[in-house]
């Protein structure tokens, strides 16, 4: 095997196991722990999070002007759907839907968590 | 340890420092992003280019190495949220270009470090190599960080 081939075929493997890795998620928080019961994922979720509710409820959840603190809450998955559906005082409802919005309670119910 | 702790361990770190973890990611990206750029002028300044920089000999390639480790270990803890929890997804354009390039990211980084001690290699191999992977990782910065500090917020 001529000696320029060795980077490109430790690339090619390092790309592969790389791939390989990336398919198996195997550090994904599992259910119930990281809230996944509402089928959201909660590392989008945050990123949906920051996006569309922290400039009310804060970067985090750590509360906000005018959302209050969502952080140790104690906020469950229907209260939080619930919320988010019908809206809440100043907050309007449906700001985020569908895999947004279960993302979202996803992460929310984990913030929540005490 | 459980592996689902292993990730809620990571989360707490993180967060010990930055608002959250995206923002880590985004904020890591970014040094090595930096890093980088002061590799590529480094390695420039090497290759008898840039002859306007104070820096010569020796300390241009300490730099150049020190800058090139510092900016691979900004990598790991981003490298460890992409792919061992988020792994490779393709639900947008934007996410399927980041998660279809990072795949490729640490595949380009060994073969430019075997490039780079292998000195029976043409001239222009490492040149490209480095190219190469300084490409790769303002594409990775271009599709996260960016992406971040634009349309979520631009904060730690």
């Amino acid at each position: 095997m001529r000696r320029g081939w060795r980077p490109i075929l430790v690339g090619g493997a390092v790309v592969a196991g790389t791939f390989a890795l990336a398919q198996a998620q195997i550090f994904e928080p599992s259910v119930p722990a990281a809230g996944t019961v509402s089928g959201g994922d909660v590392y989008v979720g945050e990123t949906v999070f920051e996006r569309e509710c922290a400039s009310c409820h804060g970067t985090g959840g750590v509360g906000g002007s005018p959302g209050p603190r969502l952080v140790d809450s104690g906020l469950d998955t229907r209260e939080i759907t619930a919320t988010i559906e019908q809206g809440a005082g100043v907050m309007p409802p449906g700001l985020v839907t569908g895999k947004d919005e279960a993302d979202v309670v996803a992460y929310v119910v984990k913030i929540a968590s005490p | 340890m459980p592996l689902a702790d292993v990730s809620e361990t990571y989360a707490d770190l993180v967060t010990a420092v930055f608002s959250s973890t995206i923002a880590a990611k985004a904020w890591l990206a970014t040094a090595a992003i930096v890093l980088a750029f002061v590799q590529v002028t480094t390695a420039a300044r090497m290759w008898g280019r840039l002859r306007f920089l104070p820096m010569r000999g020796p300390i241009v390639a300490r730099v150049h190495r020190w800058s090139g480790r510092i900016a691979f270990l900004c990598t790991l803890p981003v490298f460890f949220h992409c792919v061992t929890i988020l792994g490779f997804r393709t639900p947008d354009t934007r996410v399927a270009v980041h998660s279809l390039v990072g795949t490729f990211f640490y595949g380009v980084f060994a073969a430019k470090v075997l490039i780079v001690r292998d000195r029976l290699l043409p001239g222009w191999a490492l040149p490209v190599a480095g190219a190469t992977l300084a490409s790769t990782l303002g594409l990775l910065w271009l599709t996260s960080s960016l992406w971040y500090f634009t349309n979520v917020r631009f904060g730690f």
